[in-house]
């Protein structure tokens, strides 16, 4: 099957899963549109509203326009709701900020070749688009932790709570690690349609992503093998020649793009031998222990929260349960020492609520992201302990839908184990390697290597390991191409 | 008022005295205002009990500005270091390990430990030191202009830029991957020796709220190995912290300023935007063109000034500036030197107990929600192993620094936690030296709350508020307020709330005065 962890399963027959990713914002504009993914096949269904059940039986819960998201904040606190829309704008204009360097090969910081020098003087000139005050913004997002970044801005737990959950998914830190504030914002960074912080669903399933880009790539020539496991990048003399599948089928090739992680890459699929040693080192020291487990539920009926019960808007959009950051940083706290958490943070979604061809009818699925499940556990193994997990999960979201064990007529719950051993994803880091300051940009995958080029001729890095990272961009592929096509040019191919 | 004077300094601490004495060394008429009977705020010797001359505040000093060390002539003046050689020995579960100012002794030492750490030791530490030395002048450096840079800044950034360039391509990408990382990131790509871990990782945690997995805090590693570039290294003050303090008075003393102890500022005066001046406590009203404020940011804005003159964005600003305190400190006056079990030579001059870097991190999280570590590590200093003359013959003082000790309590309140906090100290200190709860003589307990009732330092705070990436160069105290002074004109601020913080570097003090000597035009008229 295509499409790595964009995939949708029929896991349970009549339920459509997508296993793994579930939400889609980040496919950069550029690619939706040059590849023509909606006459392939691509269609979003906008996810506008915000549920969160508190354990006290309050909630907060607001849709996308402004006077509605007012209301449900004011509940808590009126300077909060008056404080929500200014935040959202200077976090959108920040994000915008941002947004040309997703689609840009980083500079190679430290050479002195001219070409490299225009490209930082380049990036001098768009930082000088910001005001002085958003420059100070955007260094002290980039340095602090998303809880004392709200706690400038917001009193209400809940809310604080809510957001800061949008800047620990898929990293091993929690909402007090500082640098955390920055991914606050990379979130504001979703544009479908042109609207900023507007996440949707993929008619279909999040597969639909992964299928209409393989349509578009067999409508322009390219020929794609399922079921063909690389197990080697054949190398002579310091240049990729081929590759040899599991199989033992050898298939030359003049280039070479990876969009397996770095790790895996390098250290599965070359042998040492053909890599000089500091580079070993920095694909070595890339981080990329996942922190987070999926669990999709195929169920009887809608769920109903007891905050607020019955099969209503509430459902349609994004549902998450971690009510305090205090919460979410205890959770994290588990995770730190080789556990995962206790009483995870879940974000969640029904999507057979907006699309009834995932399920039969009447029927519903339910799929959860949780945090944190760290890879690596410090007692026992993830086979040995997923029913364990998987009862967590259960309890955890009990406390917010008590009859959900009646309700549910199957489940599927994934560790980031589970994930590697499934897609392929080393340390089931769902981004290819955390996205921290330090193992981004021009430190992606590792210093001196963030031009999707390798240290063997002919062998790129077209996945989320590469700048600007993971999160269902589709960056790193375009960026790859388009240097892949420039050393053709210049004939180094 | 018979005098007049130019410049008020507020608080005589380190960098006050530092102020003070290049203003008048400029030929400025300075006052420096002292609440205290004694200057030095936390650079202070006091007596524990009778006999016992204890550095109560800071134990040790070694980055001070070699610029102030010559310029004023401090060695003339009486002041003389005791530098630390081990510089630490670090204590864990049953295992020792010295480090030492030479590289290859302590290589030697982590030999017996474990072969890779030895060989990778004396790069980590040549990399550290190129940083350090990369950076050494951004110290001294006022922050650039970020809205108009200057050509002169300019050129001061890009030479910054090409000192670490010069140091190589690999190097400068590795400078500038480190800075974000946790300093347990950093340190687990190059050891795998638990306790020499957790020993570096105290270096650069001392003071923070923040714990070893926590991003931004490897960049704290850094200034740590400066007194090493500078020559001495880490050093005990012969006499005791005191004498740093007196010796920079008698500096400022000598150059011409006066100062006055007993002295509480309680409001710096100003009218229309416009500093004219400060009131005491006791009603007094001194005027001066310029005020400097050695005092911490939200001491001085928040308590100082009036707070029209700010307004309000400023204010939320300064409201927001992280300095909740974590530091705590128990002093001990001992009736003889304790066993040392855990090395053969005695007690050190200087060790710490810090087992490993989960044991730090766990310490953390307690702090994070508001409570005193349940196992706090402890920075721990002898100085009578060194200064014998300190105490009566052949007894000794002992002074440990607590982390982590959070200001702001919740539940509870430092009145009640104190006592417990000592008794912890005293029950870690007579795990590791048996005996040692009957040698004490005399014990003093300071609390962040002390330190903020005793040294008037906010929220207990030792460096004037938190030194992590956010609140750096540009960005401290305020945004745009980086450059010493302030909405106030006239009002600068000259202490560790400025940049590069603190840490004993004297360097907020020296740059505070070189600006207002740039401005001096622009205030006398």
């Amino acid at each position: 099957m295509l499409g790595g962890a964009a995939v949708t399963e029929e896991v349970f027959p009549g339920f459509k899963f997508t296993v793994c990713s579930y939400v889609c914002s980040l496919l950069r504009p550029q690619v939706i549109r040059e590849l023509d993914l909606p006459s392939h096949g691509f269609e979003v269904i906008p996810q506008e509203s915000s549920f969160m059940p508190l354990p006290d039986g309050r909630y907060l819960f607001h849709r996308g326009d402004e006077a509605d998201t007012f209301q449900a904040i004011a509940k808590f606190s009126r300077r909060d709701a008056e404080a929500y829309p200014r935040f959202g704008r200077l976090m959108a204009r920040l994000a915008k900020f941002l947004t040309p360097t997703l689609t840009m090969t980083p500079p190679d910081v430290g050479s002195l070749n001219p070409s490299e020098l225009w490209k930082l003087y380049a990036l001098n000139k768009q930082v000088k688009t910001l005001t002085e005050d958003e420059l100070y913004t955007f260094a002290r997002l980039m340095t602090m932790s998303a809880a004392d970044y709200l706690d400038e801005w917001f009193e209400t737990d809940a809310l604080k709570a809510g957001m800061c959950s949008s800047g620990i998914i898929g990293t091993l830190l929690g909402p007090r690690s500082p640098g955390t504030a920055y991914v606050l914002m990379h979130h504001y960074m979703g544009e479908i349609d042109g609207a900023y912080r507007s996440w949707g669903y993929v008619r279909g399933g999040m597969g639909m992503v992964s299928e209409s880009i393989a349509r578009a790539a067999r409508s322009f020539g390219a020929e794609i093998r399922v079921n063909a496991e690389v197990r080697r990048v054949l190398v002579k003399d310091g240049r990729a020649v081929g590759v040899e599948l599991a199989t033992g089928e050898r298939i030359d090739a003049k280039v070479i793009a990876s969009g397996a992680d770095p790790k895996r890459t390098f250290l599965k699929f070359l042998e040492r031998s053909d890599l000089p040693a500091d580079f070993i080192r920095g694909i070595e020291h890339f981080k990329i222990e996942g922190s987070s487990g999926k669990a999709n539920f195929a169920l009887k009926e809608a769920p109903s929260f007891s905050a607020l019960p019955g099969n209503g808007p509430q459902l349609q959009g994004a549902i998450s349960i971690g009510p305090t950051v205090d919460y979410i940083e205890k959770a994290y706290d588990d995770a730190k020492y080789g556990d995962f958490s206790h009483r995870p943070f879940i974000d969640m979604c029904v999507p057979s609520t907006l699309d009834p061809t995932l399920a039969p009818p009447g029927k519903h699925i339910m799929s959860c992201f949780i945090q944190y499940a760290p890879y690596t556990l410090r007692k026992g193994t993830w086979p040995e302990r997923r029913e364990e997990f998987a009862e967590t999960v259960i309890d955890t979201i009990e406390e917010y839908v008590p009859n959900l064990r009646d309700i549910i007529l199957h489940q599927q719950v994934l560790s980031p184990w589970d994930l590697e051993q499934m897609i392929g994803l080393t340390g089931g880091n769902i981004f290819h390697g955390e996205l921290t300051p330090d193992q981004l940009f021009f430190l992606r995958p590792t210093p001196g290597w963030a031009q999707y080029r390798t240290p063997i001729k002919g062998l790129y890095l077209c996945g989320s390991g590469a700048h600007p990272g993971g999160g269902v961009m589709g960056a790193p592929g375009l960026n790859a191409a388009r240097e892949i096509l420039k050393d053709w040019a210049l004939l180094r191919v | 008022m018979a005098d007049s004077f130019d410049v008020i300094v507020v608080g005589g601490g380190h960098n006050g005295l530092v102020a003070a004495a290049y203003l008048a060394r400029s030929r400025r008429r300075v006052l420096v205002l002292e609440r205290r009977p004694v200057v030095g705020g936390p650079v202070a010797t006091d007596d524990l009990a009778p006999g016992f001359h204890a550095s109560t505040g800071a134990d040790v000093c070694g980055l001070l500005r070699p610029e102030i060390l010559e310029d004023l002539n401090l060695a003339a003046r009486g002041l003389r270091f005791l530098p630390l050689d081990p510089e630490v020995t670090a204590v864990g579960d049953h295992s020792s390990l010295r480090i030492w100012q030479d590289v290859w002794r302590t290589q030697a030492e982590l030999m017996t430990k474990s072969p890779h750490d030895a060989e990778a030791y004396p790069r980590f530490t040549s990399f550290l030191r190129d940083f350090a030395t990369a950076l050494d002048p951004l110290f001294t450096m006022t922050p650039p202009n970020v809205a108009a840079p200057s050509l002169g800044e300019q050129l001061g950034l890009f030479r910054r830029a090409l000192a670490v360039r010069r140091l190589g391509k690999k190097t400068m990408q590795q400078m500038l991957r480190m800075p974000p990382m946790s300093v347990r990131d950093f340190l687990n790509e190059w050891f795998e020796t638990e306790l020499l871990k957790a020993s570096l990782a105290v270096d650069a945690l001392i003071g923070t709220f923040q714990g070893p997995f926590s991003p931004g805090t490897a960049f704290g590693l850094v200034p740590h190995f400066l007194p090493a570039i500078h020559g001495g290294g880490w050093s005990f003050v012969k006499g005791g912290m005191g004498n740093l303090a007196s010796a920079l008075a008698l500096a400022a003393r000598e150059a011409g300023v006066t100062i006055r102890t007993n002295a509480e500022v309680n409001r710096i005066t100003s009218t229309d935007g416009r500093v004219t001046g400060v009131e005491l406590s006791n009603g007094d009203r001194i005027a001066a063109r310029v005020v400097a404020s050695n005092a911490d940011p939200k001491r001085t804005f928040l308590h100082l000034v009036d707070p029209e003159e700010l307004g309000p964005e400023f204010l939320v600003h300064v409201r927001n500036f992280e300095m909740n305190g974590v530091v705590a400190k128990v002093n001990f006056a001992l009736d003889g030197a304790p066993q040392f079990p855990a090395a053969a030579d005695g007690v050190p001059a200087h060790f710490r107990i810090c087992p490993s870097l989960e044991y730090l991190e766990r310490a953390y999280d307690d702090a994070k929600y508001g409570s005193a570590s349940a196992s706090p590590f402890l920075d721990v200093f002898v100085p009578t192993m060194m200064d014998p003359e300190l105490a009566p013959s052949g007894k000794h003082i002992l002074s440990a620094l607590v982390q982590y000790a959070p200001y702001d309590l919740h539940p509870g309140t430092w009145d009640r936690e104190g006592d417990k906090l000592g008794d912890k100290v005293v029950g870690l200190l007579e795990e590791l030296m048996p005996g040692f709860e009957k040698l004490v003589v005399a014990r003093q307990v300071l609390t962040p709350r002390d330190l903020e009732t005793r040294f008037g330092l906010t929220e207990g705070h030792i460096y004037h508020g938190e030194m992590t990436l956010d609140q750096s160069l540009v960005l401290r105290p305020v945004p745009g307020w980086s450059r010493y002074r302030t909405p106030v004109e006239g009002l600068y601020l000259c202490g560790s709330g400025a940049h590069p913080g603190g840490g004993i570097t004297g360097a907020p003090g020296y740059n505070a005065a070189r600006e207002i000597l740039a401005d001096w035009i622009r205030i006398s008229s």
